[in-house]
């Protein structure tokens, strides 16, 4: 009896060179970095066990929420405020990129006026909302304006860069159209460009409104306006129901204006024609990500 | 009778519903922006407030000795990333329950889909202020509440990449025999590592940012100390500890962003 040896066929291929290297590298990476940043925090075993259940604890004291009580201290009231802060810090932030964003585009802007432009954007992306509130509270004083202001200068930075990348996609035709006609710089972006960007740009500013929304119910718990004082007063009373109440309404009201945003948006830029495409909506997020993270898939 | 075609077109007429938009948002906006105590006559004294010389000249001593500022915006970058690992390490399995593609009954799709919509609409600072009551003031808390956050981000992106994932992979592993998870494991998740590992440099980034604000409500990292100094009005130094933060911040968001680029 014979034994044939054949090439088996049924194994597995080899997997490409480099890759079990690359791998153990990143383990390492990741567990190197974990265990540095657990030794610095003061993370003991005790704590973690006992965390969840605390944690739960609380939680499970926020049910039923005391909605009476919130109505009558007001909360709607604060989360409008909140909603008033993001609303009218988006149209601060729109109103001021949306000319310096013309001023960043490759395709319509000199360098020499395109670079400090891009820079400033930068910088004001790198600041979150809250710092630039911290900043404003002392002048302004308490109260929303100083979230309003705070929420309207970080806006600039993601709408100047966005909007600045869709004056980048435009198609020149009408560009080199007006130019044709002997318009000036002003009227080729007013007739050439602007018409172009206008759906994308509107879209761009109900997606910051959205987030804004979020960013200036935070505010609200350094004393900048809006909802998120009365959650931070009412965890210092301990008061769970109230709490719970607070936090019911405004996550209400955040899905609330995500949602209605979402569909103007597909609206915006899809027309009446199309308002229920499966895909446009994941478009768009994919889209504004892309625009967030620089990342495209 | 158009004779030669020098006239200008007419506009068209803007059409009532448009009006009425414009009007609504019009009567919306002066509404909100007297809400929130907006007035023209004082906006430029903001910018021309005394108050500004607060915040100068910046006490670099101060600022640069380790125990004021370093230390804490160390805890900051811990806290960080420990958020980054629990946080995404959460997010894989969570993300294919989530996704249509790979969930493996309605049920679980419906249910981990809107817990985690409703986790995302609770802000990030007001988990940390809830964690805060719960676990304690500190870094604890802060690395918590960052894990949920960064879990709530992360499904959200990387369900969404599972989506648009290519079926056939994984049908063909289905055609096999293959039960469920190693028809994943095969069919799916090769294709998305790329994108797994880029978006979760991208939750690290958010997670840096948001580290550093944590602290202002107690929960641990560089914010604690911004906080105390802005309660006793030295902006000088607040001023000092957001100018090494931002260094300090953009310089690991380069790397980060370098990162990604090579793999994608």
């Amino acid at each position: 009896m014979t034994v044939t040896h054949t090439p088996s066929t049924d194994s597995r291929p080899p997997p490409p060179k480099g890759v079990r290297g690359r791998r153990a590298l990143l383990a390492l990476a990741l567990l190197v970095g974990g265990a540095w940043s657990l030794t610095g925090l003061d993370i003991t075993l005790a704590r973690v066990l006992d965390a969840p259940a605390d944690a739960w604890d609380i939680f499970k004291r926020l049910w039923p929420p005391a909605m009476d009580e919130a109505l009558d201290r007001g909360v709607i009231g604060k989360v409008f405020e909140s909603v008033y802060i993001a609303w009218v810090g988006t149209i601060i932030g729109a109103v001021l990129s949306l000319p310096l964003a013309f001023l960043a585009a490759t395709n319509v802007a000199p360098r020499w006026i395109r670079i400090p432009v891009r820079q400033l954007f930068n910088a004001i992306r790198a600041v979150p909302e809250l710092i630039v509130a911290v900043i404003f509270i002392p002048i302004t004083g308490l109260g929303p304006w100083a979230g309003t202001l705070a929420i309207g200068l970080h806006s600039v930075g993601t709408l100047g860069k966005w909007a600045t990348e869709a004056i980048e996609g435009v198609d020149t035709g009408p560009l080199e159209a007006v130019e044709a006609t002997g318009g000036r710089w002003v009227s080729g972006m007013r007739w050439g460009v602007l018409p172009q960007i206008m759906p994308t740009v509107a879209s761009f500013w109900l997606f910051r409104f959205e987030i804004n929304v979020r960013a200036s119910a935070v505010l609200g718990m350094i004393g900048a306006g809006g909802v998120g004082a009365e959650l931070v007063s009412q965890l210092m009373f301990r008061n769970f129901p109230a709490v719970g109440a607070v936090l019911g309404i405004t996550v209400l009201v955040v899905l609330t204006i995500d949602t209605v945003s979402a569909a103007m948006r597909r609206r915006i830029i899809a027309g009446a024609a199309r308002t229920s495409g499966p895909d446009l909506d994941a478009d768009r997020n994919a889209e504004a990500l892309a625009n967030l993270t620089g990342f495209r898939r | 009778m158009s004779d030669g075609g020098t006239a200008r077109p007419v506009r068209p007429r803007p059409r009532l519903r448009t009006l009425g938009i414009t009007a609504g948002l019009l009567a919306f906006t002066v509404f909100a922006a007297n809400e929130v105590g907006f007035d023209a006559s004082t906006s430029w004294e903001v910018w021309t407030n005394p108050l500004w010389e607060m915040f100068w000249p910046i006490p670099w001593d101060w600022v640069l000795d380790r125990s004021n500022v370093l230390d804490p915006l160390v805890e900051t970058f811990q806290i960080a990333i420990l958020a980054t690992i629990i946080g995404c390490g959460l997010a894989l399995p969570i993300s294919f329950a989530m996704s249509r593609l790979t969930a493996p009954n309605r049920p679980t799709y419906l249910v981990s889909r809107s817990v985690m919509n409703v986790v995302r609409a609770v802000p990030d600072l007001f988990w940390a202020k809830l964690l805060v009551t719960a676990v304690g003031i500190g870094a604890f808390a802060g690395t918590w509440a960052l894990s949920i956050f960064s879990l709530a981000v992360m499904v959200k992106l990387f369900s969404e990449t599972i989506d648009n994932a290519d079926p056939r992979p994984l049908e063909a592993a289905r055609a096999s025999g293959s039960r469920h998870l190693p028809a994943i494991r095969t069919g799916v998740l090769p294709t998305v590592l790329p994108e797994y590992v880029a978006y979760a440099l991208y939750v690290f980034e958010l997670n840096i940012r948001a580290s550093i604000v944590l602290g202002l409500v107690g929960a641990g990292g560089v914010g604690r100390v911004l906080e105390a100094q802005r309660q006793f009005f030295r902006f000088d130094r607040v001023l000092g500890i957001l100018l090494i933060v931002f260094v300090a911040v953009f310089v690991i968001e380069q790397v980060s962003v370098a990162l990604r680029k090579r793999l994608v």
